[in-house]
């Protein structure tokens, strides 16, 4: 006997699919408007068209935009993961003093608001008479993301069986190159994990960018802002916003497919080569 | 060549050795990561909390000097605008995160109870668009709610309502602020009531039917109360990021539904004061240690040292 009668099933579904309806629909509206001739995204439309995706690939604002956005968020992919390597595998030491600092510095993104951060850079910057930059939108982007990688690394880090890297120390191996070597191979699916995690938070964020990016040289989100308040810029917006989610709920899908498989073959590891009788 | 020079040339000298030795490849990993946040955001607080307290200023050739009176015109001051807005932005973030918790159990239910089989592909797909740029879903509603946007040009198209005349409370009200609030944290609301429900003991909801109860009182009695934690957790990942909360309320937010986070935007950019933007700044850091405060225990990850976790 399950806890859901016939009743309460037939509610739940419903439930779940007028809510799919409700997640989906303003995306599906987006991706429908991305191609309507017309300049207003209102009902009817009255003719579809493709120009307003090549119109925004003309837009070199868009794209340097777009560029910089992807080239901002790939840095921080590699960076937020590396420092989440260096905080996991101190945290999952037996000992480390002072764990209870580092704990709190590793989580205190997930909770201050973006918009003190915002500011607080602003102010950073201004007291060491550092100009706003690109960099600095990296900076704190960096910042927010390595929670996230943390979390994501060290429960991976934890199952992993502390013997397999001890042997390779046992065959000679230094702690870098067992660790280089056995412990991070392991880890790959992890480490994708936390690279596209924090490659998706850099490419959306919009608070800490509003605030560091340059004039004249703003990332994609900061662009698309201004886009939404322009309506001679919204339909460029609406057509490379399509894309846009299109690729990112690929990339989801296809992450989740990888990592379920790539977690199987290696679970699968120990028992085809044992390593220790 | 004496004994002395050969044992000098091998033995490297102590600070060197120290830093090739184990003792300090673990105190670098430990410390850039801790370093890092420290300085780009305990460092920022601390400043801002110097500007609050008119300790720092922007203003070239002004120095500062200590005052309260930012923080007692803030708090105190008859019919301060900021303050009136701090209670409008904290109850709709309350609102917000209830109606995201309300919105997202019986969702998380379906998941755990009536999907079972595919139920870690369903959640996959429910979570997917929280994982699409946010203002990219912020400027979709914009394109929904409009006054001649979807939702409005759609009712005038099946003639339920007069052509032209758009529903005035859809856009720049706090209806829709709250509703694309509500849209942006479902999902993610859903996921730890769902880890809870579905690592729920089946056998307890068996004993609970065994001993008589009915479907809806097992829920009530049992499912319910074992699920506290993934809602007090999923409440509360919706509270504290909100009370922050400013790009909603900018791109479909009116005068009367701009949030804190607007002000303290509005201090930083549009009218520089960066004192008094202190102020509000820290008001909101210290709601979020208030908050963590009362929740924190609900949400804390683990990340203790593996035998501190067993113990």
């Amino acid at each position: 006997m399950t806890g859901v009668g016939r009743l309460g099933r037939a509610l739940l579904s419903s439930y779940f699919g007028l809510l799919v309806v409700f997640l989906y629909a303003p995306l599906v509206v987006l991706l429908v408007f991305a191609f309507n001739a017309g300049t207003i995204p209102t009902l009817p439309i009255k003719s579809f068209s493709t120009h307003w995706f090549s119109r925004a690939f003309q837009d070199t604002e868009l794209t340097s935009a777009l560029l910089r956005s992807l080239l901002i968020a790939l840095v921080n992919g590699l960076a937020a993961t590396l420092l989440g390597v260096a905080a996991a595998v101190s945290l999952a030491r037996e000992r480390l003093p002072l764990r209870g600092v580092v704990v709190t510095m590793i989580l205190l993104p997930l909770v201050v608001p973006y918009i003190v951060l915002a500011v607080g850079l602003v102010v950073l910057l201004h007291e060491f008479g550092i100009a706003t930059s690109l960099a600095a939108v990296l900076a704190g982007h960096v910042v927010i993301s390595l929670p996230y990688s943390v979390l994501v690394i060290l429960p991976r880090l934890r199952t992993l069986d502390p013997s397999v890297a001890e042997a390779a120390r046992d065959l000679g191996a230094s702690d870098f190159k067992a660790f280089l070597y056995v412990t991070l191979p392991l880890l790959a699916p992890a480490l994708l994990s936390s690279f596209l995690i924090a490659f998706t938070i850099s490419f959306d964020e919009f608070a800490i960018a509003s605030f560091l990016a340059p004039p004249g040289s703003p990332t994609y989100p900061v662009f698309l802002y201004a886009g939404a308040r322009t309506p001679a810029l919204l339909p460029e917006v609406i057509a490379v916003g399509s894309i846009v989610i299109v690729v990112s709920i690929a990339v989801v899908i296809a992450a989740d497919v990888f990592r379920r498989w790539a977690e199987r073959r290696i679970e699968a590891l120990p028992e085809a080569t044992p390593l220790v009788g | 060549m004496s004994t002395t020079t050969v044992t000098g040339a091998l033995v490297k000298p102590a600070r060197l050795r120290w830093l090739s030795s184990r003792a300090f490849a673990r105190f670098l990993t430990a410390a850039t990561p801790t370093l890092y946040v420290l300085l780009l955001l305990v460092g920022p607080i601390v400043l801002i909390g110097l500007y609050s307290f008119g300790l720092m200023s922007n203003i070239p050739g002004v120095h500062g000097s200590f005052s309260t009176s930012n923080w007692s015109d803030f708090l105190t001051g008859a019919g301060n605008p900021f303050r009136s807005r701090f209670f409008t932005s904290m109850l709709i973030t309350l609102v917000v995160s209830c109606a995201a918790v309300l919105g997202a159990y019986p969702l998380a239910y379906f998941l755990a109870f009536v999907a079972r089989r595919h139920r870690y592909t369903i959640l996959l797909a429910v979570m997917a668009p929280f994982f699409t740029s946010y203002l990219l879903r912020v400027i979709a509603w914009q394109v929904m709610l409009n006054n001649d946007g979807v939702i409005n040009s759609l009712l005038w198209q099946l003639h339920l309502r007069a052509n032209g005349h758009a529903i005035t409370w859809l856009i720049y009200s706090k209806f829709s602020v709250g509703l694309v609030l509500f849209y942006a944290w479902v999902p993610f609301v859903a996921l730890p009531i769902f880890v809870v429900l579905d690592n729920l003991d089946p056998r307890l909801i068996d004993a609970a039917h065994d001993l008589g109860a009915g479907r809806f009182s097992t829920f009530l009695r049992v499912t319910l109360p074992l699920s506290l934690p993934g809602v007090v957790a999923g409440f509360v990942f919706v509270l504290i990021p909100t009370t922050g909360e400013f790009i909603a309320p900018l791109l479909v937010g009116g005068p009367s539904s701009q949030m804190f986070g607007n002000s303290i935007q509005a201090f930083f950019s549009d009218t520089p004061d960066w004192n008094y933007g202190s102020v509000l700044a820290i008001a909101l850091v210290v709601v979020v240690i208030v908050l963590l405060a009362l929740f924190g225990r609900f949400v804390s990850p683990d990340l203790a040292a593996p035998e501190e976790a067993a113990a």
